[in-house]
């Protein structure tokens, strides 16, 4: 992903890499800082996506980006645009799907798109949008007899009428249900197999998971941590799980228990945390080899995912001592 | 050149948008005309003090009317519902200039009003052979000009003021209405207390029924100056108004 072949699509001389750079951002509204030095940067073609809890500034960092809200301090870069500078010339070059956002009554699918159309200098083909968002059946549909998840569709239509290079999302599917949810997903999916980079909002982190290539968790007016979700899972040093069915002999006392391992029996499970999954599982299978009780039944093995590594860190900053 | 295609562009959307609401075009253009005949039939044939015929005083206030309906409650609604149903933030997100947006609602405003005072004018002449007088033909057009000027600000300027889009059309239609009666729109012999007709003398709407009456009385005036004037002032200070205020509430 570092050494992705992004100068390809460099156009000008004076175009990053990046297709956002966040260098020491900080903004206060009056007194109240919300952000106090944040530092991110977001690849060309990747989808990057910014967890945090509520009022930790998501939405405040995204307009600023969006160039809808001035900083105070530090320097954005945008598709190699100032956001506070030239918010006209890169919302040529943007797209954005903010949460609900209504259309004019009386305006029919394909007219609607046409029009949004007229506002780019570069917009893509009516045809292509209306394919790509599954609304080329509804292109004569009044915008106020769509259901809600074809109004979505609607958004994204919208949002890419003018053909951007970069998408911003915000949290796109809060309220769907979970058919809804996976359809949008793979919207999303499709956007980026057409090299468009997306920056993505969300409060689930299911969805950060899926979606993301890299996610970055903004705490208390800072990016705490950034990185691919598994790399920000095996940040936070959390432990993975080995589980397996208890063998017969064991729950007799018959054999000793594993050396080298915390193992903690409940029920017909036991199991044991550890940060060297290799080792422990080496060893469990060693002692399983020598005291013959064979394969373990139901071996597994949990790595932390993002919401456990997510938890951690914004519980931790909330002075919660449970994980 | 390109803001330019893009408000012609916005204006014919709109025209067409609000050819397609029924509620909108009907109450706009019916509401007018309909009062015109019922209000022409009942007391139109009778006289003025100063032998005027009362037709002559009632087809120019309608016509007032007819210019606020689609100038000031039509666009005053219309952007508090867009407002308030999220499209002109959504159009913040577009290269699409706020002045070009905007600019193309008030054409589209413009045409739905100056097809309403065409109507009205042919129908006041079908229906009673009054027609403004010759010499009147300049007066008529500044009145309208101005009119739908001053009152599409007003409008502008009152739906940035309206908290939901259930409230845009009783508060459009409610702060005029009371107005347009004590203005004499309905029924120029309406007898009202000195200091209301005063009060109502510096407000816009007597001063449009008021120039454009003075369209359709056959004999010369002076020029309407300081209805004009009052006009003119109203329409600065409606532009004014919403123009800080859509800074504001998109900064």
């Amino acid at each position: 992903m570092s050494s992705q072949p992004a100068a390809a699509v460099v156009t000008g001389g004076t175009a990053p890499r990046a297709a956002v750079e966040v260098r020491g951002l900080s903004k206060s509204y009056g007194d109240r800082p919300v952000l106090r030095g944040v530092d991110f940067e977001v690849r060309q073609g990747e989808v990057f996506c910014l967890l945090g809890p509520n009022g930790a500034g998501k939405t405040t960092t995204v307009e600023i980006l969006e160039g809808f809200r001035a900083r105070t301090g530090g320097t954005v870069t945008v598709l190699g645009l100032d956001p506070a500078a030239q918010p006209a010339r890169l919302r040529e070059r943007i797209g954005i799907v903010l949460q609900e956002c209504g259309f004019p009554r009386q305006a029919r699918v394909g007219e609607l798109i046409d029009i949004w159309r007229g506002y780019y200098p570069h917009p893509r083909p009516l045809g292509d949008l209306l394919a790509v968002t599954g609304l080329t059946a509804d292109r004569n549909t009044p915008v106020r007899k769509l259901s809600g998840g074809q109004r979505r569709r609607l958004d994204f239509a919208l949002a890419l009428a003018g053909d951007p290079d970069l998408v911003f999302l915000d949290e796109p599917t809060t309220g769907f249900d979970p058919e809804a949810r996976r359809r949008l997903w793979t919207a999303v999916e499709n956007l980026r197999g057409l090299g468009k980079t997306i920056v993505l909002t969300t409060h689930y982190l299911d969805e950060a998971e899926r979606l993301a290539d890299r996610v970055a968790i903004l705490l208390d007016g800072r990016i705490k941590i950034a990185g691919s979700t598994r790399e920000v899972a095996r940040l936070a040093a959390l432990p993975s799980r080995v589980s397996f069915g208890v063998p017969e002999t064991l729950r007799n006392g018959e054999i000793p228990a594993p050396d080298g391992v915390d193992l903690v029996v409940r029920g017909q499970t036991a199991t044991c945390h550890t940060r060297n999954t290799a080792v422990t599982l080496r060893r469990l299978l060693d002692w399983a080899a020598r005291y013959h009780v064979g394969d373990l039944d139901d071996l597994a093995v949990d790595t932390p995912s993002l919401e456990d590594a997510y938890l951690h860190h914004t519980l931790r900053s909330a002075g919660d001592p449970g994980l | 050149m390109k803001a330019v295609r893009l408000t012609v562009r916005q204006a014919v959307m709109e025209q067409r948008n609000f050819w397609r609401s029924p509620e909108y075009a009907l109450f706009t253009f019916a509401l007018p005309l309909f009062l015109l005949l019922l209000l022409g039939a009942a007391n139109g044939g009778s006289y003025l003090p100063g032998h005027i015929r009362q037709i002559k005083v009632l087809v120019p206030s309608i016509l007032a009317f007819g210019v606020i309906a689609a100038a000031y409650v039509n666009l005053g609604a219309k952007m508090a519902v867009l407002r308030h149903d999220g499209v002109l933030k959504r159009i913040r997100t577009t290269p699409l200039p706020a002045g070009a947006y905007i600019v193309g609602h008030i054409a589209s405003t413009v045409a739905t009003t100056l097809a309403i005072a065409a109507c009205m004018g042919v129908a006041g002449w079908l229906a009673f052979g009054t027609v403004p007088r010759l010499g009147g033909m300049f007066v008529l057009a500044s009145g309208l000009a101005l009119g739908i000027v001053c009152f599409a600000a007003l409008g502008l300027a009152v739906s940035s003021l309206i908290k939901s889009a259930e409230s845009a059309s009783p508060i459009t239609n409610a702060s005029y209405l009371p107005i347009a009666m004590i203005s004499g729109i309905f029924d120029p012999t309406i007898g009202i207390p000195r200091w209301l007709s005063g009060a109502a003398g510096v407000l816009p709407i007597k001063a449009l029924a008021d120039v454009l009456e003075d369209a359709y009385t056959p004999a010369a005036h002076a020029f309407p100056a300081v209805d004009l004037s009052i006009l003119l002032a109203w329409a600065v200070a409606g532009a004014a108004l919403a123009t800080w205020r859509f800074r504001r509430q998109t900064a």
